[in-house]
């Protein structure tokens, strides 16, 4: 697929125009950063902040997901089908966290409905990232400020005019009409993806991970490590990959639904049996499990770290842990 | 010696001499702006702390995970000794198991402003310790555009101000990061895990939200220190310190109590009074 170029005023002609035909979705202003939201017209978007408070994964994979509704007989009744979404200006962090939540939830022989019907019914495009957070590191973890993949078009930014790159044909039906991009644009981009690529220095060595993990199992380096977390989950919902939910029956405005909500292994409750016994009552193995699980546990189910180095569980931590440290602190346990 | 080179030496020697197992303070800040909490359990590792105003943990909640370590001594400022007042009260801690370096605060800068929670400190020093780091700093004068939006809040009617809470509350995740780093919400069960029989709904409707907030509230009522770590903490960014010194003001008009400042008193709603006002049950 041919990379093509857009201007910034057809591309507003564009979002306006999406905004009228589908649910569209794209970062906002609000009083802490930007967050998602629906909007009705391409000037509502903000894409000022490196990265939004939330992550995109609500998109394929929601807080509150109803499996069934029941009717006042006691009946169960399918749920409607989700809407046709866009979501626009999705970074290249993101995009790749709802890469993995796909490739994890539609496995063979263990496809998630929901997730795999959200995901057909969405369109990405996702805007790289022109400079970096210090809490940033995608580079480390595998992405890049201008990969593209998850996502169904990249837009690079290149001043008057963004180089918009298809990924999949939902993309390049987006596209199709523009004109093709130049030799000049090409050379634009790469310089620009060379130059914010520099401003991300930390790596962090993930196939070393994965040997050391197993073996660290029974380490002391967890109960040293968390006694800084409280436990309170924060990071794992902000996390664009963590992926956990717990179905429960609630009646919502009268109606009983059955649904699933995001859970996380943060919460004591997370791990308990039915018995009453809790195998991860230790806050230090909850600590270990988010980590195992991250570069360990899902490499092994799904063939990918799930971790894509946005940054957010280390600004939302309010101990100030951050998951680079803790990473460096695992590869130097004995 | 400036503060915080006070407070690691004293740190070393307390360690030196094994007067404590370990010294909890704060570290330099990571990249988030944050000091994480630091456990100096060795002279060398005391060489990392730090008093600055990128401490935004309330350090109270750190002792209840050490406390069957042995004597601790740990860094704390007004509201951390406010809340280790109140589980001293509360027969959470014992004293003679804690070494408390008191020291004067600047309040919590985040995101380049001072903290909700700092901006109306009444309370900078410790108000329990057995040293004092430093000398004690003046109480900032407080930030008159939060005491005027406390104002507007206070002066709404009852149903604007549900109104009020409802759209604030609406945007909860329900992720009780609020929960977890409050030293004084220390249930072993919280009812809002409480799952057999299951006490509260755990999609995010506003009505579960709502039950959760007001039942912390009431649990929280002459308890908080309005340290402000759960507003902190919340990664939406709610108000919640505009509830809670709504309900801490109540308290102290209604019951005279500021919670945590006086080892003697004991916290409002855990006491009985024959002169309470009660205007309110007829
Ligand atoms: S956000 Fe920080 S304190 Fe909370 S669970 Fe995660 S690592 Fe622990
Ligand atoms: S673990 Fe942290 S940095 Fe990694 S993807 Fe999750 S939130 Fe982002
Ligand atoms: S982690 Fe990388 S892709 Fe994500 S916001 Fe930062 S620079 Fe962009
Ligand atoms: S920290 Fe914020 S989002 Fe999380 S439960 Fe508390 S108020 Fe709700």
């Amino acid at each position: 697929m041919k990379p093509r170029i857009i201007t910034r005023k057809q591309l507003s002609e564009l979002l306006d125009r999406l905004a009228q035909e589908v649910c569209l979705y794209a970062p906002v202003r609000d009083r802490t950063g930007t967050s998602w939201a629906k909007i009705s017209r391409a000037d509502e978007v903000c894409l000022e902040a490196v990265n939004t408070v939330e992550p995109a994964k609500g998109f394929v994979f929601p807080r509150c997901e109803v499996l069934l509704r029941f009717d006042p007989q006691g009946n169960p009744v399918e749920p409607e089908p989700p809407p046709e979404q866009v979501v626009f200006g999705i970074r290249p962090c993101d995009a790749r966290g709802i890469a993995f939540l796909v490739k994890f939830y539609t496995q063979e022989g263990r496809t998630d409905p929901y997730v795999k019907a959200r995901r057909q019914k969405t369109t990405l495009i996702g805007v790289a990232c022109s400079r970096t957070a210090p809490t940033c590191f995608c580079l480390g973890v595998g992405g890049s400020p201008q990969g593209s993949e998850g996502l169904d078009l990249l837009l690079v930014d290149l001043g008057d005019e963004l180089l918009a790159e298809p990924v999949t044909d939902k993309g390049e039906k987006l596209v199709a009409d523009l004109p093709a991009a130049g030799e000049k644009h090409l050379t634009a981009a790469a310089e620009q993806k060379k130059k914010v690529e520099a401003e991300i220095s930390l790596r962090i060595d993930t196939g070393r991970l994965r040997e050391l993990l197993p073996g660290l199992y029974e380490s002391g380096v967890w109960q040293a490590l968390a006694l800084t977390c409280v436990n309170c989950g924060a990071c794992t919902f902000l996390c664009p990959t963590c992926h956990c939910f717990d179905v429960t029956d609630e009646t919502i405005r009268g109606r009983t639904v059955r649904c699933r909500v995001w859970d996380s292994c943060q919460f004591t409750l997370y791990s308990r049996h039915a018995s009453g016994h809790n195998p991860r009552l230790d806050p230090a193995s909850r600590y270990r499990n988010r980590i195992m699980d991250k570069f360990y546990y899902t490499v092994e189910q799904a063939g990918m770290v799930s971790c894509v180095g946005c940054g957010r569980c280390i600004i939302s931590c309010p101990a100030g842990i951050d998951i680079r440290q803790t990473v460096r602190k695992v590869q130097d346990a004995k | 010696m400036d503060r915080s080179e006070k407070l690691r030496q004293r740190a070393r020697e307390l360690l030196e001499k094994k007067e404590v197992v370990m010294v909890i303070g704060f570290g330099p800040p990571s990249d988030s702006g944050i000091s994480p909490v630091l456990f100096a359990t060795t002279p060398e590792e005391a060489e990392n702390l730090t008093a600055s105003t990128s401490c935004a943990q309330n350090l109270a909640n750190y002792l209840l995970k050490v406390r069957d370590r042995g004597r601790v001594a740990v860094v704390a400022r007004g509201c951390d000794a406010r809340s280790i007042t109140v589980l001293l009260q509360e027969n959470q801690l014992k004293r003679e198991n804690l070494h408390i370096l008191g020291i004067g605060c600047e309040g919590v800068i985040e995101n380049g402003r001072k903290s909700t929670a700092c901006a109306v400190c009444r309370h900078p020093n410790p108000t329990i310790y057995d040293e004092l780091i430093g000398e004690p700093v003046p109480a900032p004068e407080p930030d008159p555009e939060i005491l005027k939006a406390d104002q507007e809040f206070e002066q709404l009617s009852p149903d604007e101000r549900w109104e009020r809470l409802s759209a604030e509350l609406d945007r909860c995740i329900r992720c009780y990061a609020c929960r977890q780093v409050c030293p004084n919400c220390y249930c072993p069960v919280c009812f809002v895990d409480a799952s057999m029989p299951q006490l509260l709904g755990r999609t995010h409707n506003l009505s579960d939200n709502m039950v959760y907030h007001i039942i912390r509230a009431l649990h929280m009522a002459g308890r908080c220190v309005e340290c402000g770590a759960c507003h902190r903490a919340c990664p939406v960014g709610i108000d919640l310190m505009r509830f809670n010194r709504r309900v801490a003001k109540t308290v102290r008009e209604r019951f005279g109590c500021d919670a945590g400042t006086d080892l003697n008193q004991a916290p409002a709603l855990t006491g009985f009074k024959p002169d309470d006002p009660q205007e309110f049950i007829q």
